[in-house]
């Protein structure tokens, strides 16, 4: 539902996003049947695709062409959509938008081919645009977002981090593929320096705001809505900003020093979900998700108005209430 | 160029690979880049073999023995056990390794390496896949998808800079040492992907070793004519030779038999 509501916000970006959902299931056509359906089996999950989204209206900002639009839209929406078939590997997860994962599907074998065979289709497809600089701040990114989740990795189960760690990790993890799908949006379409910096710049702010919201969801949420447990973060170790703002009762931080060291049953997860979200950490985090917000508002301020504009700003509003 | 210069100019390219994919957790925890010193050994053949070179040349070698590096550390990634610390940097250790080889080549402007070399990660990963699925049957199949694991990366390095003439040498010595490591798994009782593809088209481990024997045998003969017909130096050809030990496993095989 909610999905359907942010899709809603840019509804008229639907032909072109139509066009970028049939580019997308073209890329991952493979000679292997297995690959084939594992990658279809991804890409049929869904997703806000919010990547190619922000490409698109970011491209408004310029000379806008959706054939050269899609060149950058479509490889990113595969860059992500390859991480997210290595995560779950990562984090040993079953279920992914309330359907099997590819290696509970298949296997971690199976999800390692298939991640990188998105990949390489991802950088296939574009290495068609032949800018120098596109590639080099897209590489950097995907060297970052790696950097964020070894980190993440490192961080694990670390109650006593503090929040710049966590921010730091976010930035890798999630703020920069959305940054950069800004930029190189509008580096494509031949948008001003100032433009892209802007851009770019708005593209982190919503970044972070999305995370944060991202890991209030984990607890504010159903396991039916999440389509995975709720509390899933935390049972892996992922010390996120709720748990942060959370741990500064000393009730709270013997519950959670504790639940991190064993393997919790079922009961002792949704009590902690409780925990957390009776607690006035949800609040807490949520102000931080608005900074953000507010610092991605006023990036654009500095930019033309018009309706590209206007669908950036509905969608950052909703990526501040979203409910799930 | 004699054997030890040889050596000494692979230890050099493998000294850069290492450095350029270097990152303190990774290397804590997991078990490292893979660098094979016989792919580096055909990404640099054209050097040693007086042939176009250049930095640019070499920094695209050293790309493509990354990209080998992210797939393999890809391999490493267990099925049925849980994801421990190591397996999860595993994972990212081939994530990360790819962003390395893009970036590298993105620094360079050498955007055209880059898509040959991805188009090259779609059909290794095709390949891997196949072992997975019933599309490979036969042990000509199973012999198709290693040849080009093997070599599908390092030809599209060949065919960009025009060094074809050392493609069919390079099948045939990197399958060769593919099949000795295969056979020293299976005459250790250890398991790998291929040997139980093997296993499962042949019936029994005992057929896999012959197969495996023959084909190093028939592998090392024309190994040794393919040399032959190429106008290497004297010091390349046995630097070459040096680098297949064809009757050991033979050996290891009848002394088992009594």
């Amino acid at each position: 539902m909610e999905k359907v509501k942010m899709k809603l916000l840019y509804s008229d970006l639907k032909p072109e996003l139509d066009l970028i959902e049939k580019e997308l299931e073209q890329a991952v056509d493979s000679e292997s049947p297995l690959l084939n359906d594992a990658s279809l089996h991804l890409l049929q999950a869904g997703g806000k695709r919010i990547r190619p989204v922000f490409v698109l209206l970011a491209g408004k900002f310029g000379t806008y062409n959706i054939d050269v639009m899609k060149q950058v839209a479509v490889p990113l929406e595969l860059i992500h959509m390859a991480s997210l078939v290595h995560d779950d590997v990562i984090d040993d997860s079953e279920m992914r938008r309330g359907q099997l994962t590819v290696k509970a599907e298949w296997n971690n074998s199976v999800a390692m081919y298939t991640g990188d065979f998105i990949l390489g289709r991802a950088l296939e497809y574009i290495t068609d645009i032949d800018s120098p600089r596109l590639h080099q701040v897209l590489s950097q990114t995907m060297i970052e977002v790696c950097r964020g989740e070894i980190i993440q990795i490192e961080d694990k189960y670390k109650l006593d981090q503090n929040l710049r760690d966590y921010l730091r990790r976010i930035k890798r993890k999630t703020a920069l593929l959305i940054s950069s799908s800004c930029e190189l949006g509008a580096m494509v379409a031949g948008a001003d320096e100032k433009t892209i910096a802007h851009l770019r710049r708005f593209g982190y702010f919503i970044g972070m705001s999305f995370q944060i919201i991202d890991d209030i969801l984990d607890f504010t949420s159903s396991d039916e809505e999440l389509g995975k447990p709720a509390g899933s973060d935390f049972i892996q170790g992922n010390i996120t900003l709720p748990i942060l703002y959370a741990r500064n009762n000393p009730e709270i931080y013997r519950l959670l020093k504790d639940s991190l060291q064993k393997e919790l049953t079922d009961a002792e997860r949704l009590h902690i979900v409780k925990v957390i979200r009776d607690s006035s950490a949800i609040d807490d985090a949520k102000k931080v998700s608005e900074k953000y917000l507010n610092k991605a508002l006023g990036e654009l301020d500095h930019l033309p108005k018009g309706q590209a504009s206007k669908t950036m700003r509905k969608i950052a509003f909703f990526i501040g209430k979203r409910k799930f | 160029m004699n054997e030890q210069q040889i050596h000494s100019k692979i230890t050099s390219v493998e000294t850069d690979v290492l450095k350029a994919v270097k990152q303190r957790t990774l290397d804590k925890f997991t078990d490292g880049p893979s660098v094979l010193r016989a792919r580096l050994f055909f990404l640099i053949l054209p050097f040693f073999d007086n042939k176009m070179w250049s930095t640019d040349i070499e920094r695209s070698a050293k790309t493509v023995s990354i990209v080998y590096a992210a797939l393999q550390a890809h391999d490493l990634v267990e099925n049925d056990v849980l994801a421990d610390k190591k397996q999860q940097l595993t994972v990212l250790a081939g994530d990360f390794y790819s962003g390395i080889y893009y970036k590298m080549l993105a620094e360079t402007n050498n955007i055209a390496m880059i898509q040959r070399l991805a188009t090259a990660i779609i059909k290794v990963s095709e390949k891997k896949a196949s072992f997975y699925s019933s599309e490979i049957r036969s042990m000509d199949e199973i012999d198709e998808a290693i040849k080009q694991i093997e070599t599908e990366l390092l030809f599209s390095f060949y065919n960009f800079y025009g060094y074809q003439e050392y493609s069919h040498l390079a099948v045939l010595m990197l399958t060769y040492n593919r099949y000795t490591s295969e056979l020293d798994c299976l005459q250790k009782d250890g398991q790998s992907l291929a040997l139980r593809k093997m296993t499962q088209t042949l019936r029994h481990p005992l057929q896999t070793e012959r197969w495996l024997l023959d084909k190093l045998d028939s592998l090392y003969e024309e190994i040794l004519q393919t040399i032959g017909t190429h106008n290497f130096s004297y010091e390349l050809k046995n630097f070459m030779l040096h680098q297949i030990t064809p009757h050991q496993h033979r050996a290891e095989q009848l002394t088992r038999e009594g």
